[in-house]
This record gives C-alpha cells, structure tokens and sequence, in this order.
C-alpha cells in the first residue's frame, strides 16, 4: 500500500546531506522552473489537485492566486512547520530526511508567488530537527541554491528558521505571523486575509512543510502524475502517521483514497496485543472520534472524513483499543487545548478552563449528570465564537465522545447527587 | 457630513453614519450592541466576543460587530434568540472565574458586565468548580490599583499605553484562562496620562488610587465641565455629592468626550486639579487682617473705588469670558487700567505633542480676543503710576516671589478677590472670596480657539459671590450674566446664533468663523 | 497552563556573552522589524544561562528597544522558556494523546517514586528536574522523553533507567 513519492529519499543515508540529495535529484528543477512564466507554474500546483497538507485541506494553487498584484509591497513565504497537533507528527521526517526537498519547494514556491524571502516556523520542541535543517540550508546557500542568484538565475531566494517556543496555537496561520513579528501567538481576526496583508502587513502565503516539499515533484513529473495518485478529488499522497494501540506506530506514505480499517490492519500491524478496537481519532486529536462500524466505512480521503462528520485533518491516525478509559482520554485532551489556548477571546480561554474542571469533578466521582449535560452544552456554546477554530478543536472532539460514549460518563456519576440544576432552581 | 447608508436592525430600516463600525454606526441611532475590549479611541481588537451579531444571508452569518463596517442592505440580527443566547453564553463565560464582590467593589454602578447582567437574564451562576484565583490590590504605580480577579483580560488598558501614550508600561501576562495584567516588575505605569485606564477599564479591575473607597458612584451628581489645569481646557465630567450635613465637595474630575479638543482622555494632573477646588479655599472676608461680613467688605471696598484717582484691574486669564466683559466694562466705566498679565501661568517646555499644554491658563485666548494687554511693561508701568490696585483673582504668586511683589505694591490700596488662601491675600487693604470655576457658569476659549461652554457644578453651603456679581456691586454696566452674554455676543459674532445653553457639548471652532476676526 | 508571572531576579545585570552578542546581531539582519527578535533573543538568553531571569528580560527589551511588559509577555507565552533555573538534566515527558496512551504514566510514576522528581520540581542535588509537556512530535514513537532537547523514544521504564544512569 506504502507509495515513495515525498518519502523517496527517507531511507538513503545522510539523505539531509546537499551531496547526497543532489545524487539523488535534489534541485533538478530549477533550469525548467525559471524557463516558466510563474502563472504557468501556479496553473500546474492548481491542475495537480494539491491541498495544503496543515489540516484544512485548502488547494494549495487557489490559496497563491488570492495574493492582490502589485502592492508595492514584498511578498512574502512562510513555511508552516509548527507541526503541534497531537498524533501529527509527519514534517518532521521531511525536516531531517530530506531537507533539500523543502528548499528546493520554497524556491519553486518563491518564484510562482514573486516572493523573494521566507520564513519557516518550526516549532520550538524540534530541536534536533532544527539543527539539521538550518545546516542544509547553510549548505543550499554556500552551494548557490539559495541567496541572490538561485542556481546561477536572476531571482533571488533567502530563507531564514525563526523557531517557536511551546505555543500549539502557533500552528494558526495568523498567530504564526504574529510570533515572527515578536508577538504573543495569538490568532489574528480575518479578514484581512494573510494573503492580503500577512506578514508585517505584506501580502504573505503560508503552507505546511508537506505541502511546499510535494512542489518538487510536481514539478518534476507533471501534475498528472501527480494526480494519478488518490482520489479524483483528493488527489496525490499523504504522509500519515499512526500512533496509538497499533503494533506497527509509525509514518508511512500512502496514496489517499485508503480503506482507513485496512491500513490500519495491513500498513500498522493492527490493533496491538490481539485486543479489540474501541475507535478511531482519523486525523489528530482535533477530529471527531470513530466507532469501528464507523471506520469500517471510512476511507483516508477529505470526501469520506465529511461524510463521516469528522475530518481528515492533518492524517495522524490514533488507534484506541478496549482498554482506553473514554472520560480519561477527554481529560487527556481538554487538558491540551486549555494549556494551549491563546487566552485571547473569552469564550476559548474561560470555558475550556471550566470543561477541564468539570471533567476532573466527574471522574473524582463527585458529579452529577448536569455536569455531564453541562459539558456537553459547552461545547456548543464555546464552539465557532472565536477569532480561530481551537476552541473548536477541542470542542468537536470531546462533543464526539459525549455522544457516542456518554455511558461511560453516566458511569462516573453518583446517581443520588441532586443536579445543579435542580439545586438552584428556586 | 458623512455619507449615511441604510440598513436593517432587527428587520427595522435604520440610518446610519457609513465608514463606522457596526458597534458605532448604530450605536449612534441609539442601538447598543454589548461590548467591552472594544473602544473608538483604542481600536476594535475582538477578544472579548461580546458583540457578535448575526448578519442575514451573510457569510460568515455570525461576525464581531467591532471589526465589521456598516454597509449599504445590510440586515444586523441583535435580538434574534440565537444572537441573544450568544450573548448570554459570552457573558457566563466572563462572569465564571469574576468575582462576585459588587458590594466593595467600585465600579459598582457604572460596570459594564454588572449592567449587561442586569439587562441579560440575571440567571445564577452554574460554576460549581473552583476559580481561577490570581493576584489583587496591586500597585501599578501612577496612582493605579489593580485587581487580577476582576480583569476581563479586554486589553484595553494595554492597548491605550502602547497606542496612546506609547509608554508600554502593561502587557498580558501568560496565556489561557491564567492570562493576566501586569507590569514588568520595576518599571511601573510612569506617564501623565495613566489614570485614563481605570476609565477605560470596563470592569472594576483598574482603580484610581485617589478615588477608590470614597463614594459609590450612584451617590455622585454628574456635571460637564472644562478642565481649567492648562489652556488645552479638556471637557471634563465633575463628579460632585453633598453628604448630609457637610458641604459639597467634588469627588473626581473625568474626562468627558470632546471629538474637537480632547477626544475621550484627559492628563493625570488635570484630573486629580479637582482637589484644588476643594482646599485650601478663601471663604471669609476682609478689611486688613479683620474678618468682615461680606456687605461692610464691598462698602469698604466701593468707597476705595471712589477714593482712587487711578486704578489698576488686574483679571485671572483663567476667568470666564463672562467675567471678563463684565471686568473690562467696569473698567471702562471707572477709567481704570485693565491687564491680563499673567506670564507665570505659563511654565515654559512643560506641555507634550498631545494634550498638555505649556500655558496652565485656561482662557488667554480670551484675554486676547478681548483686547486685554497682558505685557508686563504694560502692566507695571500702570501699577506704578496707580494709587489702587484691584485683582480679580489672578494668582500673582506665580508670577512674582513674595517680596517682589510687596515691592511693587507698596504705598498702593488693594482689593483682592481670590478664590484661594494665599500669603499676598493677607497683606491687602480688602480682600474678598469668589467662586472658583466648579462653582459658576461660564464660557473659555482654549489655546485652539475652540470655545466651549462649562456649568455650574457645585454649591457650597456659604455661597460665595461670582466675579460678575463683585463688578456689579463696584458698578459695572453689564449687571446681569445676560447682560454679559448680549456683550460677548457683540464681540465674538459666531455666538449670534447661540445662547448658552445651546453651544454644542464640543464647542465652538471660532477658526471656522469669520469672528475670528475680533473687533474687540 | 500554571501562573508564570513570578519572573526570579538575579540581583545581576544581565547580558549576552561575545558570542550571542554576535549571533543577535546576525540575526536581527534577517527581519525587517527589530520586534521580531523578541523570540531569538530570549532563545540566545536561554542558551547562555539555561533559562531567563527577570534581569535578561529588561536587557532584551532595551536591546531592541521595545517595552519589556512586551518581553515579559512573549516569555511567559511560550512555555518553553524556563523562567526559573532547571536542574543539570532538565527531562520533558510527553503527557498528551498517543504519550498517553502508551504509558508515559509509567515513567512520570518511576521518576517520582525512584528519582525523586516530580512535575515543575528539581531533585534536591539538582541534577534532574522535571516537567510534563505537551505533545513533542513523536507520537509514532511514544512515549517520548527529551532530555536537555535530545529526544529519547519509544521509552519505557527500564531504557528510561539505564539512560538516566549513563548521565553524569
């Protein structure tokens, strides 16, 4: 099932070193990209299909056509490498095994959106993975692929790492910006749309790592090559990473269009220690739970995640066995999103707060079912009142567990308590 | 005028200013939306949520009002249940980790979320969790106390020292629902603007230092005034009560919004310049150093007049334009000499590039636009050649030490009408207390030519006489404050068309006026 | 989120070595606005001395000649700046989702019952703190371990104990 498209060079070694990289490909492109009109460059990411690979699946070639022409003002890349929702965990391996790939698609990039520098925000955890990006890009610049002339043709590209600092928010692509500009990571209102006024309020396209590293060989093979991979709709491959009770955790390359259950069983090893599968999360935390009768349908594609009511997210695929403890696994993740919230707008940063609390009261034991309503409720009530969709992120997934397991939140609560509702009501 | 554009609230055509906001627009035809991080002067930031309204066929459907411009058709949902829910729900969520402690609080009374509450459903409160518990009473320095538990985290006090007096001293400390206010340890709120946060603040967790405790606000009467601190003459709230029993006595000064002279702030020492008016006042009168009912003082004072061969009137350049007619007529009248001088009203290099100015008069525009001279060559050329000099209420002490000033009255007759104690007040032949500007009606004229009109805020229980009233008794022609007026009115001819009660609150821009030009 | 206002003074002025002092000054070319090496800045500072004091940040400030509240905001934001001094070996557990289900339970139990370390606390010789993170990246490989920033995967108690006992 396992395809070797943007995982081509992963298992060469010192695949991160220039010299290895160009053996195997690296910066072919570049003649053929710079003989192109940009237009043309961006007609061929459009017709390939390719959607940004962060999470909200938005075509990547639509996304550079919205930048307004001729501002007079700089344009601006920014690579998304914050990489921070839980199960996600599949940048990283371009970041380390194939850097050059990431260049040489920031270059490609660069030149379709008349941009001449980019910023790649790589989280602050990956410290390892920052070393070794920073040194090939080092080794891009003294080897003549970045810097005034790239490749020896009038364009010039500069690349600069800024890291963050522990801010899950910082994914978003507004607070993003604002954590280059020295701020707070806290989300931006839109519009203005980053690509009308992003970065130091210049026009500005932000991607993820995945994203801008699939440039090279859509470049390289064609956009229908491309689309020959996937799905009609959701076309070419996709770095997923599986984690959880599985046997086999770990990245792996799959074209998209995949029965979900069959990769877990084949690709994973399934489910591990011979148990049972309780559910699927299909694409990080943030994404709505799966019964198995549910994922026995679903297949890894945006079309079928919607059509399950959940998302296909950033494809960090969590496989929960019998064991797992649901009213734990809430905590678990109310827990993350409240740590994680910007503490910007009201309803995130006060309500996620009082989520945590009320499920820590339920599983002491000392709640009552109009907490667990009370849960429930606030995920309406907090969801989609924000500058950006964290609270969200939260609230769609512990909603999902509220209703296709509320019977093991009933389960916590002492039956003679009066509800709070009750209590007050006078 | 701007451009009105229509549109619908709640299904009801409305007109409104275009360019504005949503919050604005049709906040201005009386329609509130609830908002708290959301200020005209600081700018929509859209944090607290409050002000999201439904938009009909709109994408999104559901916006912040504070970040959406009006426009032409457009159908604003505030009443919807949906929308009201919305609210309710934003508010619950400011109100689970607040305080309930309105009854030491002093906001109470003019909080927002305490009246939003109160119009909302006035449900009680669901959280039976623990708060969040942070830090309170702390100093911030510049006469700012705050609390950590009541802050709605609206940011708008840190925005104002960014934006505004770009003195940075606040941040947003941490982030989730432990986000707080703070300053950097050692480097507190030290600007002369700072006390404009606890205005701002839309809750109770800025309070002035000077204020806090002294008197819920529902017992305060409210009147508009002008800042007499410098000649920039901001519009102020006076915030005054007569407890039983004592006297009344102001409370604050706030800024009042001005869009033509001070927008919605005003300087920490004009602000905290209310208590002036309250101490260290003159209140009794004077032959010599004997205290005298105030009808022996102004018949001693009369037959002085009528004595003197020739008279200097000396008048404050803080005095009302009222009160200076009315002192020049009387002048006139007696072939008495009339200056302005006041040079040491001016405290050279003290104003910025915002609303202090150098000059802490609050009506020389007036002195000039009246024709008064206020050079000093002028002035002690005609103290010199004068066997009485008359001063209505300026304070010399600014201009002259002590012993200067005994020298160059020396061998003459005094009356002095003062509003304050003072050490020169002692030395004079008469002397006699007027009101001070808290205490009269009257017209100013800022240093930007903009004339704006203050009322009477306080009455205190031993009234005392207005400089209008004194010059009537020594026989001025103007005898009334209307009298007075039809004078003004001869004289600044952009007032033809106005009476006193109806010059707009932001005043009269005499620039825009041909009155400018003054035949005084 | 805990509280993490509290900045430590050191009672000493503060300011980068020659070789940070170098490193800023790379790096501020890179930007088109000196605010943002508010990030790389305290970065440099916790580098340097292992974690940022109340002094670097008021230096940080200055140096780029922006409000320290601004600083203090952006240090106690992103939660990897240490705003207290860590112990020799400052070891991150990952606690969320797949760390979690795949027993990070175990080693936060061990550290503390064997190690004597528990979250947001260094040990009395001050040779290992401790503190539990959110989700570092690796949850193909979990539970993860970063110890001083280098990564420590697919832990369990006993690889956790023979690493610990190869750090001096």
């Amino acid at each position: 099932m396992e395809v070797r498209i943007l995982s081509a060079k992963f298992d060469v070694k010192n695949s991160n070193q220039l010299k290895t990289a160009l053996k195997h490909g690296a910066y072919e492109n570049l003649d053929k990209l710079f003989a192109m009109q940009p237009a043309e460059v961006i007609e061929e990411v459009k017709k390939s299909g390719l959607r940004g690979r962060g999470g909200a699946g938005f075509p990547a070639g639509v996304k550079w056509g919205f930048l307004p022409k001729d501002t007079g003002k700089p344009v601006y890349l920014t690579v998304n490498s914050d990489e921070s929702e839980p199960a996600t965990f599949k940048d990283r391996y371009i970041l380390v095994k194939d850097p050059h790939m990431l260049i040489e698609g920031i270059i490609i990039c660069s030149y379709a959106i008349g941009s001449n520098d980019t910023y790649i925000y790589i989280r602050g955890e990956y410290t390892t993975q920052v070393k070794v990006l920073q040194e090939a890009i080092d080794e891009a610049y003294k080897a003549g692929y970045l810097g005034e002339k790239v490749a020896g043709h009038d364009y010039r590209v500069d690349v600069t790492v800024h890291r963050g600092a522990g801010a899950y928010v910082c994914g978003e692509e507004t607070a993003l910006l604002e954590s280059i500009e020295g701020k707070k990571g806290q989300p931006r209102s839109k519009p203005p749309f980053p690509a009308v006024a992003g970065l130091y309020g210049c026009p500005t396209i932000i991607n993820n790592v995945q994203s801008i590293a699939s440039l090279p060989f859509i470049m390289k093979e064609g956009a229908d090559a491309y689309k020959a991979y996937g799905t009609e709709k959701s076309p070419g491959t996709h770095l997923f990473g599986i984690s959880g009770h599985v046997e086999k955790p770990g990245m792996y390359e799959l074209p998209l269009g995949l029965p979900l259950l069959e990769v877990i069983d084949k690709v994973a090893g399934g489910v591990w220690k011979g148990r049972k599968l309780k559910g699927v999360i299909p694409g990080g935390s943030s994404t709505p739970v799966l019964l198995p009768e549910e994922a026995a349908t679903t297949t890894l594609d945006y079309e079928s995640m919607a059509e399950h009511k959940t998302m296909f997210g950033s494809g960090g695929i969590v496989v929960l066995d019998e064991t797992v403890n649901i009213v734990e696994l809430v905590q678990n993740l109310i827990n993350f999103y409240h740590h994680e919230s910007c503490g910007q707008c009201t309803p995130c940063r006060e309500g996620l707060g009082w989520m945590k609390k009320i499920t820590q009261k339920i599983l002491k034991g000392e709640g009552s079912m109009a907490d667990v309503d009370l849960l429930r409720e606030l995920c309406d009530n907090i969801e989609m009142k924000t500058v950006c969709v964290l609270s969200a992120a939260c609230t769609m997934p512990v909603r999902s567990y509220l209703d296709k397991f509320r019977h093991e939140f009933e389960a916590y609560v002492t039956e003679n308590e009066p509800s709070v509702a009750e209590a007050t009501e006078e | 005028m701007a451009d009105k554009i229509k549109l619908f609230v709640n299904g009801e055509e409305v007109e409104v200013e275009a360019g504005k906001n949503l919050i604005d627009a049709v906040g201005a035809v009386g329609i509130e939306i609830p908002h708290l991080c959301y200020h005209p002067a600081l700018g929509a930031d859209g944090n607290c949520r409050m002000c999201l309204v439904g938009i009909e066929d709109g994408r999104p459907p559901l916006v912040p009002a504070c970040k959406t411009p009006a426009q032409e058709g457009m159908k604003v949902l505030l009443d919807a249940e949906h929308i009201k829910k919305i609210q309710h729900d934003v508010m619950e969520f400011e109100l689970i980790n607040h305080p309930i402690d309105c009854p030491v609080c002093d906001q109470a009374g003019e909080c927002k979320l305490q009246d939003y509450y109160m119009s909302c459903d006035q449900k009680p409160s669901r959280m039976t969790v623990p708060q969040v518990t942070k830090n309170k009473k702390m100093d911030f320095g510049g006469g700012v106390i705050h609390d950590q538990e009541r802050c709605v985290v609206c940011g708008r006090c840190v925005r104002f020292l960014r934006q505004i007096t770009k003195t940075g001293e606040l941040g947003i400390i941490n982030r989730t629902d432990d986000a707080r206010v703070n300053i950097f340890p050692g480097r507190p709120i030290d600007n002369r603007y700072g006390i404009n946060v606890v205005d701002l603040c839309p809750v109770g967790a800025m309070t002035s230092s000077d204020f806090r405790f002294k008197q819920r606000v529902w017992f305060l009467k409210k009147a508009s005034g002008v800042c007499h601190g410098c000649s920039k003459g901001c519009s102020i709230t006076i915030d005054h009560n007569k407890e039983k029993n004592k006297d009344d006595i102001i409370y604050r000064f706030r800024p009042r919004f001005n869009g033509q002279v001070n927008g919605y702030f005003i300087c920490d020492e004009g602000r905290l310049s209310y208590k002036s008016e309250n101490e260290n006042r003159l209140t009794a009168a004077f032959i010599g150093k004997v205290e005298r009912e105030i009808s022996d003082v102004l018949t001693a004072a009369k037959k002085e007049l009528e004595m003197s061969k020739k008279a200097v009137f000396l008048i404050s350049p803080d005095a009302s334009l009222e009160q200076m007619v009315a002192v020049k007529a009387l002048a006139a009248k007696l072939g008495a000499t009339l200056s302005g001088y006041s040079d040491g009203y001016i405290k050279k290099g003290d104003g910025d590039d915002y609303l202090i100015q150098d000059d802490k008069a609050a009506n020389r525009q007036g002195l000039l636009l009246l024709g008064i001279d206020t050079t000093k060559e002028s002035f002690e050329k005609a103290v010199s050649e004068a066997d009485l000099f008359v001063n209505f209420a300026s304070d010399l002490s600014r201009s002259y030490e002590q012993d200067a000033l005994t020298k160059l009255l020396t061998g003459k007759k005094t009356i002095v009408c003062a509003t304050h104690e003072s050490a020169f007040n002692g030395q004079a032949t008469i002397t006699i207390p007027v009101r001070s500007y808290s205490e009269y009606s009257g017209s100013v004229i800022n240093c930007d030519n903009i004339l704006q009109r203050f009322e009477k805020a306080v009455t205190k229980n031993n009234e005392l006489l207005d400089i209008c009233e004194v010059a009537a008794e020594f026989g001025c022609p103007l005898q009334t404050p209307a009298e007075a007026y039809a004078e003004l009115q001869q004289v600044i001819g952009m007032l033809k068309e106005y009476q006193p009660a109806t010059i707009p609150a932001e005043g009269l821009n005499l620039n825009d006026s041909e009155a400018a030009n003054v035949t005084a | 989120m805990s509280d993490r206002s509290q900045l430590i003074s050191t009672g000493e002025p503060f300011e980068f070595d020659k070789k940070r002092d170098a490193e800023f000054e790379r790096l501020i070319k890179r930007y088109p606005t000196r605010e943002s090496m508010i990030l790389p800045a305290l970065w440099l500072t916790q580098e340097q001395e292992g974690w940022v004091s109340q002094e670097a940040i008021g230096y940080i400030a200055d140096r780029i000649g922006t409000f320290a509240a601004k600083v203090y905001e952006a240090a106690t934001f992103y939660t990897m700046y240490n705003l207290k001094p860590t112990g020799k070996y400052h070891i991150c557990v990952c606690r969320t989702l797949s760390c979690w289900l795949r027993g990070k339970q175990e080693i936060v139990d061990y550290l503390r019952d064997e190690v004597g370390v528990t979250p947001g606390k260094k040990t009395e010789d001050g040779k290992f703190s401790l503190e539990e993170v959110e989700c570092l990246g690796h949850c193909g490989t979990a539970p993860v371990v970063q110890i001083n920033g280098e990564f420590y995967e697919n832990m369990d108690v006993e690889q956790l104990k023979s690493l610990l006992a190869t750090l001096e």
